[in-house]
């Protein structure tokens, strides 16, 4: 198991310095975006689903 | 033979009741307390095994983990004397019983992740994504290491259940055989008789193996949220 890891000896800019799989914090925002974007996908299906209404039978 | 194959496997009961409970308390009714300094063989043999499984278990972890010892050395030693109790002829084994050991196996597991989310949120949630992974797969990755952390307590339960299941049925198994054969073919009978000891030999182990490797995980488990 790898000791205690320092943000400070990676040197990222711009978008990368938040998300990276690197340093704790850009690993963190990665698992972060990777769950909301999964809870949003689920609240789309969701709604569209109650959005779309039940065909009826001719 | 069908339907005793699994007999040994159902809850017991006498006149209705459940005595699974008692079965259950059995073993730490067998294991003594003392208020001496220095007492019988039997009492100091235990405290040198406590002494040496403490020392085993708990030199791994932080101060913080180490507030667990009392936990899983219980542990260990529970799980280690129901198995081998569970040898004897005609008794029941409560580690066979997936529920049991899911009630055993959920709580610790649930009680690691939450105390690690608690203390050390970051670095736990960090754990999701192993370091230097390529962009492409973080998505994936992250995916498949969430699985498999809720995997983990259904692995240690199932883990569990099978070996000493597994190990029960087999001694049922090879001593029916042997039972059989005895009228049969008594050469074949003495080998299959040879078979069930040393595949005796091996459950005593199996269920001192069993008992480490379920408290060692926990401990493994504890070890990464503290």
């Amino acid at each position: 198991m790898a000791g205690a890891e320092s943000d400070g000896q990676f040197q990222f800019t711009g978008i990368k310095k938040y998300f990276n799989s690197y340093t704790l914090t850009g690993r963190m925002n990665c698992v972060l975006s990777t769950y909301g974007g999964i809870a949003l996908l689920v609240l789309y299906f969701k709604l569209r689903s109650q959005k779309t209404p039940a065909v009826k039978a001719s | 033979m069908n339907e005793n194959l699994f007999a040994s496997f159902i809850t017991p009961t006498m006149m209705g009741l459940p005595v699974v409970i008692i079965i259950i308390m059995l073993p730490s009714m067998m294991l003594t307390s003392s208020n001496r300094l220095l007492s019988n063989r039997f009492h100091t043999f235990q405290q040198w095994v406590v002494k040496m499984i403490t020392k085993q278990m708990m030199s791994i972890h932080s101060p913080k983990g180490q507030t667990w010892c009392l936990m899983l050395v219980s542990l260990i030693i529970f799980i280690g004397s129901t198995n081998l109790l569970g040898l004897l002829p005609h008794t029941f084994t409560p580690t066979t019983q997936l529920s049991m050991n899911l009630g055993m196996a959920i709580p610790l597991w649930a009680g690691t992740v939450f105390l690690g989310f608690r203390h050390k949120m970051k670095s736990t949630l960090a754990h999701f994504l192993p370091q230097g992974t390529p962009i492409p797969l973080i998505p994936m990755l992250i995916i498949i290491e969430t699985i498999s952390l809720f995997i983990q307590p259904m692995a240690l339960a199932v883990r569990l259940t099978a070996n000493i299941t597994a190990g029960h049925l087999l001694m049922h198994l090879i001593g029916g055989a042997t039972l059989v054969l005895t009228s049969i073919s008594p050469p074949t009978a003495m080998i299959t008789f040879i078979i069930l000891v040393l595949l005796t030999i091996l459950e005593f182990a199996v269920a001192l193996i069993q008992a480490y490797v379920f408290t060692l995980l926990v401990s493994l488990y504890l070890h990464d949220n503290t």
